[in-house]
């Protein structure tokens, strides 16, 4: 019997038992459908905590700890395949202050390579990165930090601090030698670039950035003011940080890896992410778990189905066989008829399942916010629900293969059919 | 030819463990010749349909050999047996035994379906014998549809359309009226001149026996050959 004529023949038998194939059928949907929907919701929440560290910080940037770091060793990570840009950057250990007008404030201070910083994505809110010695570029904090002294503060007032636009304005820089109370000299700073708001609204970003450049200068002046300063040990400055760009997220696990065999403390948001996708495979393989459960009591109904349909169609069966059709042929028709019930189940399941997955989306949010009394602001953005194509793969193939076993048995019944009493039995 | 040797069959019958065996077919042996028509007559219970499920290959005898042009039917498994019907066989029921959920056409064209006839193929086929044996007009009707000896007109047709060179009929005119009884056995001596095919007919009726060149009568789960006759 040609394939054609044996779904010809499934196609015969399926239409003369409507009504009980619609239900086997729906019941294969809702099970199929209940596990994707139900395992979306763990890819909904993966995927909105990992958008949410991603929005947060520069996804492809490592971060690299060591007690002795040095410029060639930042230099030598340049190298590693797939590094963009290392970005040095040094602190300023004694404490500065600004003078901006009748505004001042104490001030934490950089010395970076701003062409490794512009490499790396350092980007800029208004203004240029500096061109000129004396050029300066600040965080998008550093006037709440000048405070008028002049001003007297009533208790229970916030000082006020300098409101105006930095850019383009000059002020005075100034820090204090090692025994704190030398001056060690004053220099002007032209504001030309303010950097942009950190993605994280608790950040702070006061930071005052200067060309690696000025570090000699800073350093002897530092010196000067510093009679007592033993110069193996009280540098004025600190490796504060190094951090390495790769040039795509891919990258960041091995650049991350290859740091970690060099020796040296790493973080990179990979690792997090990392951590965060083993917890979910494990949230979304129990999820699946529970939804197989659904498609299993669907799969009663299938089997009850087909057991109906071979102890109907006995008589038939029996004919068939009497006329020459063999025990292959015969549990194959059945197990066609069973998948067929899964395939079309399993169908309209993925398309029920986006429909819910979508409506879920656009409505649990509203919802939530207004049982929150809408507090949950802007930055409230929950992916409840995402059916990537493994998750219609996965569920597929166990609802098909669920059907097909439901089927197996009532097919192997149908095989055994005795031709003689089968040709007895009345319908 | 079919030939059969030394067949005996019985059946065990009772509640479990405390089955009695109750032979059904005794040493029997019988033979029908290329275009013979071969009746079997005998009474109810007298073990004729038995002797034709086991000719059939529906039953495997507990002893004996059936050969088919000299093949051993006893000696092959269900499929293969399966196999050999769907080839060489046809087969007329008592109760007709159509599918009710195919039409007419369908009913006939299943044999030919099941052996992966192309579908143009089968469409010729099936109507030039739907012609040949009177059955024009009623190509989609259902078997619900048509009177007895329409419907076995439809299982002669479904019998004769793979063009097997035997046909087994178990009692085909049992549940026709005797006018209707005429057409049909008038249809089967056609059938067998024109194409030479083997019919063996299974009846407890003496007038449907009478058409046959090879008489058997069975009793008790024996055999005894009443005579060879040509029919004019």
């Amino acid at each position: 019997m040609s394939f054609k004529d044996q779904i010809a023949f499934v196609r015969q038998h399926i239409r003369r038992n409507r009504l009980r194939v619609f239900m086997t059928v729906l019941a294969a949907t809702m099970g199929t459908a209940f596990l994707i929907v139900l395992a979306s919701v763990g890819f909904g929440l993966q995927k909105t905590i990992k958008d949410d560290i991603l929005s947060n910080q520069m996804v492809t940037q490592i971060e690299v700890y060591s007690e002795e770091m040095t410029d060639a060793k930042a230099d030598a990570m340049k190298e590693i395949d797939h590094v963009e840009a290392v970005v040095h950057r040094k602190q300023l250990v004694p404490a500065a202050i600004g003078e901006l007008e009748a505004y001042k404030g104490h001030l934490n201070t950089y010395f970076t390579n701003f062409k490794d910083e512009q490499a790396s994505g350092f980007r800029l809110a208004e203004g240029r990165f500096p061109e000129k010695p004396g050029e300066v570029i600040v965080g998008s904090q550093f006037a709440a930090q000048l405070i008028a002294e002049s001003v007297e503060v009533k208790e229970g007032e916030e000082p006020a601090s300098y409101d105006g636009s930095v850019i383009g304005q000059t002020f005075t820089f100034s820090f204090e030698g090692e025994n704190d109370e030398t001056a060690s000299g004053t220099w002007p700073f032209t504001i030309v670039g303010v950097k942009e708001a950190p993605g994280k609204d608790w950040a702070f970003d006061g930071y005052l950035y200067l060309d690696e450049s000025f570090m000699k200068e800073i350093e002897s002046a530092y010196v000067a003011a510093s009679p007592d300063l033993d110069e193996q040990e009280d540098m004025p400055f600190t490796n504060s940080s190094v951090n390495v760009y790769a040039d795509d997220l891919a990258n960041v696990k091995a650049i991350t890896q290859k740091l970690k065999d060099d020796g040296y403390a790493v973080y990179s948001v990979s690792e997090e992410i990392e951590q965060i996708d083993v917890f979910f495979l494990a949230l979304k393989a129990g999820l699946i778990f529970v939804g197989t459960i659904a498609i299993l009591i669907a799969s009663i109904g299938i089997f009850n189905t087909m057991t109906m349909a071979v102890t109907e169609r006995t008589r038939e069966i029996g004919v068939m066989k009497a006329l020459g059709a063999g025990p292959k042929l015969i549990q194959r028709l059945f197990l066609m008829e069973s998948a067929w019930i899964g395939l079309v189940g399993t169908v309209i399941a993925v398309v029920i399942s986006y429909g819910v997955s979508f409506a879920a989306n656009a409505i649990l949010p509203i919802i939530v916010d207004a049982a929150l009394g809408g507090e949950t602001g802007d930055s409230f953005e929950v992916t409840f629900s995402v059916i990537p194509w493994q998750l219609v793969l996965i569920a597929s193939a166990i609802s098909l293969t669920v059907a097909m076993i439901s089927g197996w048995r009532p097919a192997r019944k149908a095989t055994k059919t005795d031709v003689i009493g089968a040709l007895r039995h009345e319908l | 030819m079919i030939e059969v040797k030394g067949l005996s069959h019985s059946f065990r019958v009772g509640k479990k463990g405390k089955e009695t065996e109750v032979p059904v077919l005794k040493e029997l042996a019988l033979k029908a010749r290329d275009g013979e028509i071969v009746s079997i007559v005998g009474r109810s219970g007298s073990g004729k349909s038995t002797l034709l499920h086991i000719l059939a290959g529906f039953l495997q005898p507990d002893a004996g050999r059936v050969l088919v042009d000299g093949t051993d039917l006893t000696a092959m498994g269900e499929a293969q047996r399966a196999a050999f019907r769907l080839d060489r066989f046809g087969f007329v029921f008592q109760n007709f035994q159509l599918m009710p959920g195919l039409t007419a056409f369908e009913n006939i064209e299943l044999p030919l379906t099941l052996k992966g006839v192309p579908a143009s193929e089968r469409k010729r086929k099936v109507e030039e014998l739907m012609e040949s044996v009177g059955l024009t007009g009623i190509r989609g009707h259902y078997p619900n549809e048509l009177s007895g000896g329409q419907q076995q007109r439809v299982g002669i047709a479904r019998a004769l359309v793979t063009e097997p060179p035997v046909i087994f009929a178990d009692e085909p005119t049992g549940s026709l009226d005797s006018e209707t009884e005429q057409d049909i056995l008038n249809l089967i001596l056609s059938l067998n001149r024109k194409y030479g095919i083997t019919f063996v007919i299974i009846t407890h009726d003496d007038e449907v026996a009478a058409i046959a060149n090879r008489q058997y009568r069975m009793h008790d789960g024996e055999l005894a050959e009443g005579g060879i006759r040509h029919v004019v």
